[in-house]
């Protein structure tokens, strides 16, 4: 098996949502029957090299939920998550890489929870992710 | 049948190569971007806008000049002379560097196309590339977009492509995660909206707001050495609704797992409740040993060592001639190129000798005898057809086999027959009232050895398949349909990639067996004194 990125950190940041943020947050509002703040909550891990850009690829889980999308960010990777409620359900669970969904790679990362936004401003995504 | 010409030498038509683009991008600025300046300067008559696929990616950390908000629509076509209208067939690449256009690798295949009349592009999806993962629903509505800029084009009376564009022959190739992408598109291209992930709002497909309309024509989806599930929709895995052409190499150095087998297995498989109901869709696979990866992009360095995999010219040969084959059957409707899809052996001319080849077929018209899909329960008959299964020395099970150790979790059932002694048969007794295989042209079954120790390293497996009805019995070698290749075994445990056998039914009646009274089918093993194989189905067929 291929080797999978190495990860070395984790954080997660409050920022501005983007309009595409902004438009899941309304939906998952509307759905989830909760008013959500206009949040996006990036989380990033650091890889200790970052992965060739091949096709294969590797899933990322917190323990056993797929996250369905990452990002490619300076220094490793980021996903959104948009509902505090999330980082709750999966508190101190572990981060893992997996190719198919049956084998995995446990990195000994656990998902951490959100920084309390010191109010003011929230930062824009291009800005953290620089 | 007049003999036919290799579909993957260049025809006789004229064409154009031209660079479209979107306006205003300007790559010149980023000189990492040094590869893309060629899209700053498009031809004048085929300037593109941009479209928004905010809701399904990011863009990934390479310094873009543009956002996900309004991501370029940028592409080489390739346009035959002539007024028209012609077929249209748009490839898309997979992930790569992002600081390396991928886009032109696939020109030699585009050139190919349009030199048989076929309008031909291949489009810049760069800007998905890199360590992101999950995005190939953002892929296939890229590639859907560029359709719609070609009905757009299509549909506009000062434009160069005006009316010369065949909406309703159109085929899609994408590589890598752009074949994954292809699957995803030929699922979207019939939604009015889509909801790309459980945290996503549903985006409309529809045209109101900005993506879509689609409802193309697709003719055919091909994949070149895809990857499978990297994106999921929320309704389960994608299955693939059109025509369905895969290509892999055993070298694979990439995606090594062969996971388009999996998209394959999905698409167009029996349906249970309506067994004898087919969609109406082929679908047809080519394993080609000694292929790696990289080497169908003629941009890409390859990704294995020098020698592990054939040379590169061989590969692109033998994409050209497949692909060429394939186009030339649905979307030129040159009909006698069908049986390159059917039988890879009619292409033996065409491709570097020596090659290996594993294929698979299965046609619209189908009638299972047995598809196995039922349970796991001892092999059966499949309903319609009546009859009983008869072992004699064979040890039959059907398995939820990883065959090609892709690693996912399989739904597709496999039958493993286990043989120690020379003689051994399988059998499948029918009850001729519910097989009407005088109304088909082949018995068609799908047959592969695994790399268990009873079937000896590097040699084919072999077998006779006997067909009788009331007196009469055929015997015929399955060596003399296609050899059973061991697997090229480079990557783990090796793959059983199992090849469609098409025993043409007229030979049978030669042999004196009524196809109207045909009592038995069965796989006696007197050629090998031990082996273990995997079948898939056994069919009458087209």
């Amino acid at each position: 098996m291929p080797q999978p990125p190495t990860a070395i950190a984790v954080e997660v940041i409050v920022t501005a949502p983007t309009d595409a943020d902004s438009a899941a947050i309304a939906h998952l509002s509307a759905t989830g029957g909760k008013a959500l703040p206009k949040v996006a909550y990036l989380v990033k891990i650091r890889l200790k090299t970052m992965p060739e850009p091949t096709s294969q690829g590797w899933a990322l889980y917190v323990k056993d939920f797929r996250i369905p999308k990452y990002w490619e960010a300076k220094d490793g990777i980021y996903f959104k998550v948009f509902d505090r409620q999330f980082f709750e359900d999966h508190k101190g669970e572990r981060l893992r890489f997996s190719q198919n969904g049956t084998e995995f790679v446990d990195t000994k990362l656990r998902l951490a929870a959100p920084r309390r936004h010191g109010g003011g401003k929230l930062p824009r995504q291009e800005e953290v992710l620089k | 049948m007049v003999a036919l010409k290799n579909p993957g030498l260049a025809g006789d038509v004229a064409f154009d190569t031209v660079i479209y683009a979107s306006s205003g991008v300007n790559y010149a600025a980023v000189p990492a971007l040094a590869q893309y300046t060629i899209y700053d300067t498009p031809d004048p008559a085929y300037i593109t806008g941009r479209i928004d696929i905010s809701a399904f990616a990011h863009l990934g950390s390479a310094p873009w000049p543009f956002a996900n908000t309004n991501v370029p629509l940028n592409g080489h076509v390739c346009v035959p002379r002539g007024r028209g209208p012609f077929p249209l067939a748009v490839f898309a690449h997979g992930n790569h560097s992002p600081f390396q256009n991928s886009t032109p690798g696939y020109l030699y295949l585009c050139e190919l196309l349009a030199s048989h009349g076929i309008i031909a592009a291949t489009i810049d999806v760069n800007f998905l590339n890199g360590a992101n993962f999950g995005e190939n629903d953002a892929r296939a509505i890229v590639h859907l977009e560029h359709l719609k800029q070609f009905r757009a084009w299509n549909n506009l009376g000062a434009h160069p492509l005006h009316a010369k564009v065949e909406l309703n022959r159109i085929l899609i190739v994408g590589h890598s995660r752009g074949g994954e992408g292809v699957g995803h598109a030929s699922f979207f291209n019939h939604l009015p909206a889509i909801q790309p992930t459980i945290f996503s709002p549903i985006v409309p497909l529809d045209g109101s707001a900005g993506l879509g309309p689609y409802r193309f024509g697709l003719t055919a989806v091909a994949a070149i050495a895809p990857t499978d599930r990297q994106y999921e929709p929320i309704s389960g895995p994608t299955v693939v609704p059109d025509r369905y052409f895969l290509i892999h190499g055993s070298r694979d150095g990439d995606v090594s797992t062969f996971e388009g087998y999996n998209t394959y297995n999905r698409a167009h498989a029996v349906d249970l409740a309506n067994p004898t109901v087919s969609d109406g869709k082929l679908k047809a696979l080519l394993w080609v040993y000694g292929a790696n990866h990289n080497q169908f992009n003629s941009a890409w360095p390859s990704e294995t060592a020098p020698g592990f995999a054939m040379p590169r010219p061989d590969q692109e040969q033998i994409a050209k001639v497949h692909l060429g084959a394939l186009a030339g059957a649905l979307l030129l409707d040159r009909s006698d190129y069908m049986e390159v899809l059917r039988d890879h052996a009619t292409a033996v001319e065409w491709v570097p000798a020596g090659t290996s080849f594993v294929s698979q077929y299965q046609d619209p018209e189908r009638l299972f005898v047995q598809h196995n899909q039922e349970s796991l329960a001892a092999p059966q008959i499949s309903l319609p057809v009546q009859g009983s299964v008869v072992t004699s020395a064979v040890a039959a099970a059907r398995q939820l086999k990883d065959l090609v150790n892709a690693g996912a979790s399989q739904t597709t059932i496999t039958l493993r027959l286990d043989w120690s002694s020379l003689g051994a048969s399988y059998q499948l007794k029918v009850d001729p009232a519910t097989l009407p295989a005088e109304r088909y042209k082949v018995l068609s079954l799908r047959v592969g050895q695994s790399t268990e120790p009873k079937n000896p390293a590097g040699r084919g497996q072999d077998f006779t398949i006997e067909v009788s009805s009331g007196s009469r019995t055929a015997a015929i070698r399955a060596s003399a349909l296609h050899r059973l290749l061991y697997p090229d075994v480079v990557f783990g445990a090796g793959k059983i990639v199992m090849q469609t056998l098409r025993l043409p039914l007229r030979r049978l009646e030669e042999h004196g067996v009524d196809l109207t009274d045909l009592r038995s089918i069965a796989f006696r093993f007197d050629q090998r004194p031990a082996g273990v194989v995997y079948v898939g189905d056994v069919q009458v067929s087209h």
